[in-house]
């Protein structure tokens, strides 16, 4: 490629003025969806993304959408042609199937073809995830199900949702029936046909200017240059095999060992190429943790790049350098008909990410990322009731109440609001208030975790405690929490975080503790305690900067005893003024360190 | 005579701009001295003053209004000099200044430490109560760990304490008995309660700006009681007004309780001058004001003769940095300005900023050491400023220097000098195309409509191109450019706003609750207009708005309530009508079954300070075309392939009028306009520049 550069035609400032403009324009569509959607998932949480995908179905412009999302994109526009040869201007389709290219079914995608000079160059895309798709029970994460009749989502094989600008109102009555706060739906629905509409708009008159010529070369110059920048940044890599494994917990009853996994990496930077072969691993299970083949894609693609320079473009010209292996029937692979996918974006997809990641620490000290938080606890839990505020409304919504330990990595302490490690820390919190307001709940606390954080040179961020309850009327909780068992690892001399752990606490003072997936009905009084994992620490926890020791026991992020135990940092004592004792540190850490043998 | 001063207090200079009933008489400028505030306001008056025949004291001896805009308050909590401050927050959520509202900017970039809250956590601390979403007590206020709290505070040499607990703003019982009791126990440290300064849903926001305004009460109450007191020794006796980050002026006793007003003092004036230059030269009520300093490039809008205003202000960098949580006027910054440094990534692709060479070592031009290649640098080499007369002849430029830093880049490029310069130019100019689409076209706003104002010093070096990009066809370059903010205060008003937040749905709506709500503002609107009535101010206005969304919606509009009170059906109806339109001008659709909900309530009282009206230029109007003095080779691009020869004017020289077609350079003694190829520049009857795009 670097050798017959083909945009060495293209001026590079041309470049840089439309690669500047497809961005915007992606974020135009993202802040339409935000601000005009209705469900605190997609309006609060920002559970969504945009694209811009090129006429023949590659990735083009991403902008700050999530990996998770737009990452497989080209799968569902290819998808696209390949059933509607009659596409015509005016033109959308709703797609939320995961054999056919989409992430999970709780995804609604809409795909919006643009055509300039009647040609179809691009296609603008809006993905969201929608607080209800229909399922069998009231949640979009069905880890229980057997199968995708047992899941129970209504599924849109990339169905035409609007010819000539007008809604195919045939559809629009189907999900209406189906979907659980129907006008919640319709809304998100409304917010995402507008932002993919304004995508339309913004192409539609950025080709008038620089007319389709000059976009089609821009679009091959544009990916040659990524592929230009992950090649010069994989020759950096040393060349390795590494191979790592991790295991998603059980789910009593449902997959009652867990779900081991593996990654095979081969970093090649003379050809300049990074493999990732997930092909040994388990056939597709019966449960809804299989991960679709966007998602086998997306989330071992997100491991390699969280390890590589984040201000390379992400697009097609990126992937042509990072091959990711995959087989048919396999959990993380291509999804055999009719396996559940409905929770491929997030559980297993976590463990992918944390294995890929992770596997570049076997590289060396200096490499790689430690692992960050698995659970999505009862603090993002679909939660669903009605509303006595409000004359018995129902409501049915995930909530992002929690934090997320995110890993530490060779140059930093782990991203407090990871979330999870496909997140990305890209999402928004809920307000408490704005929960309340909306939903009759009542959140009692709400806070992070002191010596939660795997300790490390670099050590993991806390997690987060919430507990919440319901207000006037029950209120079923779900949601299936991973890394209660197997908490995010540290790396290179690093330790773990904290494990996961969800408790129903009774109004008689009792606990119970809920393991791998929650589905539960609380009455007024009662509430759920969901406490998310710290991240992983990289590095020897006796190497850690003493400043960093003595600031992490002064904002009280670990604990005293934590930092002399684990840390080796003694402190004077001084009720008044915190400050380290030297001599007794060193002398703690040496101690510390022969002990270890 | 009477005048009238305001002053701008930048990171590196401080303008004075001096008026009087006819118009702008002098800019002075001078350094801004950090430790002495007031050395450089009184210089730069001094150097106002010198330019109309006065002395200072003889100046401020005849002055009635003064008017001080500042950068430091923006500039103390950026870089973390604010007071020791302590948040008191409801028991279970000691990190909601933590967490912020999360969401980050690049996915995969996970090697960089978490950034450190407003308030540390070591002086945060947890009161055990507890309201609920419609104001009941859940959990009552622990009267006795307030005790110990406060106790607590009086060991730690808190110079400030900021309060915010949850749903204050559906039932304030608690946090006004935390200010009582602060008030008795901590007498003389500064206090800010969230539901009297903010009273807004969201306890991000709602905290953020309450800890802001405590942490900046010592520090901006002491300045501002300084400058009342230097003033009065300089024989100064009127009013002293001071610039708010709501676009108008407040009284300084007024910002001495309110400080968090004075956050974007200043640089929230720039699109006040814009509105008024336009209005003044007749050129329609939607402008786009751009100001370019050395290293920011400030963005924002007056749509409709209103001057555009967000509640989603960051300190410090959107996500990480910390929220106003406040309105403001939105003015959008990005670095990007005369000092922004040219460099190649490693994929071969030219990028600019948002490094920048800053006032030291300054471009390579500047001959203070610079080394790499900046706007300021290509600048010169492509003719467009003249190295002999920059700034008027007060500063020499090296033309040298600039090639030679230029040329490590051209031979990567495999371009010449010129075009490299070209290029530089072309890559700062798309950071600035974009930075004013994210505030115009984003928001729905056709910049093709409106009219381009241009401020700062470089302004005038590349506005036409990013004009042409934009389609915009119309550029205004006042002559003041170089001190925009400065003369926007004097075109301000007093403002003065006050906000409830108050749940209401046009489905069922509760007229009776409504009107008490907005009773209530009217009232506390009431006692600011008698205050401002009493020291002789006259022809206040109102305006009323609502922020509102569709039924299960999470964002707000804000949408004005255009007849004034709802009483009636028909005022709802106009108003949902007026949601509508709105909704669907933003975010393309509308939803026309679903009832609107109305969040927060919003009334904003106006009152005109005395302005003189602008005179036209005092010479007569002429039509024709002036002589230049000279000429120089300069080069356009893709507007012109060879080098031109443009003639060069002094501003000096021309008169309200005349006409000077591109490529042509105008050089004024604190900024320059090059007038591309294809572009004429005419002298307004107030003596500005009115570009026009062919």
């Amino acid at each position: 490629m670097s050798d017959t550069p083909s945009d060495q035609a293209f001026d590079p400032v041309l470049l840089a003025v439309l690669s500047n403009r497809m961005d915007a324009i992606v974020r135009e569509m993202t802040n339409t969806l935000l601000r005009a959607a209705r469900s605190a998932v997609i309006a609060m949480s920002r559970d969504f993304s945009c694209c811009i995908v090129t006429g023949d179905g590659e990735l083009l412009a991403t902008a700050e959408a999530a990996p998770v999302h737009v990452f497989g994109t080209h799968l569902q526009a290819q998808a696209m042609r390949e059933l509607h040869p009659d596409l015509q201007q005016g033109d959308a389709f709703l797609h939320n199937d995961p054999y056919l290219g989409n992430t999970h079914p709780a995804d609604h995608t809409l795909l919006v073809p643009v055509f300039c000079d009647g040609e179809h160059l691009f296609t603008a895309v809006a993905k969201a995830h929608q607080a209800d798709i229909g399922n069998s029970i009231p949640t979009t994460y069905h880890a229980a199900a057997r199968d995708i009749y047992e899941e129970g989502a209504l599924i849109f094989p990339c169905v035409r949702i609007q010819r000539d600008f007008r809604n195919v109102e045939d559809i629009i009555r189907m999900c209406r029936r189906r979907i659980r706060v129907p006008d919640q739906w319709y809304g998100d629905y409304l917010a995402a046909i507008g932002a993919a509409r304004i995508g339309e708009r913004r192409l539609e008159a950025l080709a008038a200017q620089y007319g389709v010529t000059t976009l089609k070369a821009f679009v091959r110059a544009w990916f040659d240059y990524a592929e230009r920048r992950v090649v010069q940044e994989i020759r950096r890599l040393p060349a390795a095999r590494l191979e790592n494994t991790t295991c998603h917990d059980p789910i009593p009853g449902v997959v009652p060992d867990g779900i081991p996994i593996k990654v095979k990496l081969e970093i090649d930077p003379v050809a300049a190429m990074i493999d990732v072969d997930l092909r040994d691993n388990p056939n597709c299970l019966p449960c809804g943790l299989n991960e679709s083949m966007a998602c086998a894609i997306n989330n071992a693609m997100t491991g390699v790049l969280n390890c590589l320079d984040p201000d390379i473009p992400h697009n097609a010209g990126t992937f042509r350098r990072i091959r990711v292996q995959l087989r048919e029937n396999c959990v993380v692979g291509i999804p055999r008909f009719p396996h559940s996918c409905s929770v491929a974006t997030t559980n297993v997809g976590d463990r992918l990410v944390n294995a890929t990641q992770s596997a570049f620490a076997g590289i060396g000290d200096g490499w790689g990322l430690a692992e960050g938080n698995t659970a999505l606890t009862s603090g993002c839990a679909v939660v669903s009731g009605r509303d006595a505020r409000h004359g018995e409304r129902d409501y049915i919504n995930q909530m992002f109440l929690m934090g997320g330990g995110g890993p530490a990595s060779p140059s930093s302490d782990g991203w407090i609001n990871l979330l999870i490690p496909v997140g990305a820390g890209l999402l928004y919190r809920d307000s408490i208030e704005l929960d309340e307001q909306k939903y009759p709940i009542l959140v009692r606390s709400l806070k992070l975790i002191q010596d939660s954080g795997g300790a490390g040179r670099y050590r993991g961020a806390p997690g987060t405690e919430v507990v919440y309850g319901p207000r006037l009327r029950p209120m079923r909780v779900v949601s299936a929490p991973d890394g209660w068992r197997t908490p995010p690892r540290g790396v290179n001399g690093g330790n773990d975080g904290t494990t996961s752990a969800d408790h129903v606490l009774r109004a008689d003072g009792s606990e119970t503790k809920v393991e791998g997936f929650i589905n539960v009905e609380l009455a007024p009084g009662e509430f759920i305690r969901g406490r998310d994992c710290g991240g992983g620490g990289y590095g020897d926890p006796l190497e850690r900067e003493v400043s960093r020791v003595l600031n992490d026991v002064r904002e009280r992020w670990i604990s005293r005893r934590q930092a002399e135990t684990v840390y080796g940092v003694v402190f004077r004592d001084d009720e008044r003024t915190l400050a380290v004792d030297e001599a007794a540190t060193d002398e703690a850490r040496k101690r510390l360190a022969a002990a270890r043998g | 005579m009477r005048y009238r001063i305001s002053i701008d207090t930048g990171g590196t200079f401080t303008d004075a701009v001096v008026a009087d009933a006819t118009g702008i008489l002098a800019i002075g400028k001078a350094l801004t001295d950090p430790e002495r505030n007031f050395a450089g306001v009184q210089a730069a008056i001094a150097d106002a003053a010198g330019q109309i025949g006065h002395d200072l004291r003889e100046l401020l001896a005849a002055t009635d209004v003064f008017i001080y805009g500042t950068t430091r308050a923006t500039n103390a909590i950026v870089t973390q000099r604010t007071a020791r401050t302590a948040m008191l927050l409801t028991a279970g959520f000691p990190d909601i200044l933590v967490y912020r509202q999360g969401g980050k900017l690049r996915p995969h970039e996970l090697n960089v430490d978490y950034p450190a809250p407003y308030v540390p956590r070591h002086l945060s601390f947890e009161i055990p109560e507890r309201i609920d979403a419609e104001g009941n007590i859940v959990t009552p206020l622990d009267e006795a760990r307030v005790a110990a709290v406060l106790d607590e505070l009086a060991t730690l040499d808190i110079e400030a304490v900021a309060v915010c607990l949850l749903w204050s703003i559906a039932n304030p019982v608690h946090e006004r008995r935390l200010g009582e009791l602060i008030a008795a126990r901590l007498p003389g440290v500064a206090c800010t309660l969230s539901h009297a300064l903010n009273p807004v849903l969201r306890e991000y926001p709602r905290a953020s700006s309450t800890a802001i305004d405590a942490s900046l009460k010592p520090l901006m109450q002491a300045q501002l009681r300084l400058l009342e007191r230097n003033l009065a020794q300089s024989g100064y006796t009127g009013d002293i007004l001071v610039s708010a980050s709501v676009g108008g002026v407040m009284h300084v006793e007024d910002m001495i309780e309110r400080p968090i007003y004075l956050v974007k003092s200043g640089p929230a004036m720039a699109p006040v001058a814009g509105l008024s230059y336009a209005q003044l030269e007749s050129l329609g009520q939607d402008v786009v004001v751009v100001d370019t300093g050395g290293t920011t490039f400030d963005v924002s809008l007056v749509r409709d003769g209103q001057v555009s205003h967000t509640r989603e202000t960051w300190l410090g960098g959107l996500y990480t940095g910390h929220l106003l949580g406040m309105g403001s006027v939105d003015v959008r910054s990005i670095g990007a300005g005369g000092g922004s440094i040219a460099w190649l990534d490693d994929g071969g692709l030219l990028r600019v900023g948002p490094q920048s060479a800053g006032a030291r070592p300054g471009p390579a031009c500047y001959g203070g050491g610079g080394s790499e290649p900046t706007v300021t640098d290509a600048a010169l080499v492509l003719g467009y400023l003249d190295p002999a007369y920059f700034l008027g002849g007060r500063m020499a430029l090296d033309a040298a220097a600039a090639r030679r830093v230029m040329t490590p880049i051209a031979a990567r490029l495999g371009k010449s000098i010129e075009d490299t310069a070209l290029a530089i130019v072309t890559v700062a100019n798309e950071n600035m195309i974009k930075a004013i689409q994210e505030i115009t076209v984003k928001e729905g706003f056709d910049p093709a409509a409106a009219i381009l104002v241009a401020g700062g010093g470089a302004a005038g070096l590349n506005i036409l191109p990013i004009a042409r990009a934009l389609g915009m066809p119309r550029v205004l370059l006042p002559r003041t450019a170089s001190a925009l903010s400065a003369c926007g205060a004097h075109f301000s008003d007093i403002v003065r706003e006050a906000g409830a937040s108050r749940y209401a749905t046009t489905a069922d709506f509760d007229f009776a609750a409504v009107d008490a709500v907005i009773d209530r503002l009217e009232r506390e609107l009431d006692g600011f207009e008698r205050a401002l009535a009493a020291r002789g101010l006259t022809g206040f206005s109102r305006t009323l708005a609502v922020e509102a969304r569709y039924a299960g919606q999470i964002w707000e509009l804000e949408v004005a309530l255009q007849g004034g009170r709802l009483r009636t059906a028909a005022d709802v109806a106009r108003l949902v009508e007026d949601f509508h339109r709105e909704h669907e001008r933003v975010f393309a659709v509308r939803d026309p079954d679903n009832p609107i909900e109305c969040i927060h309530w919003r009334a904003r009282l106006t009152a005109p300070l005395p302005r003189g009206a602008q005179q036209p230029g005092s010479d007569g109007y002429r039509s024709g075309t002036p002589g230049a003095r000279g000429s120089r080779t300069a080069y356009f691009g893709v507007l012109a392939a060879a080098p031109l020869e443009a003639a060069v004017f002094h501003g000096g020289d021309l008169k309200p009028g005349d006409r000077v077609t591109g490529p042509a350079i105008i050089e004024e003694p604190t900024t320059t306009l090059v007038v591309y190829p294809g572009t004429t520049a005419r002298v307004t009857p107030y003596g500005h520049y009115l570009c026009e795009l062919a």
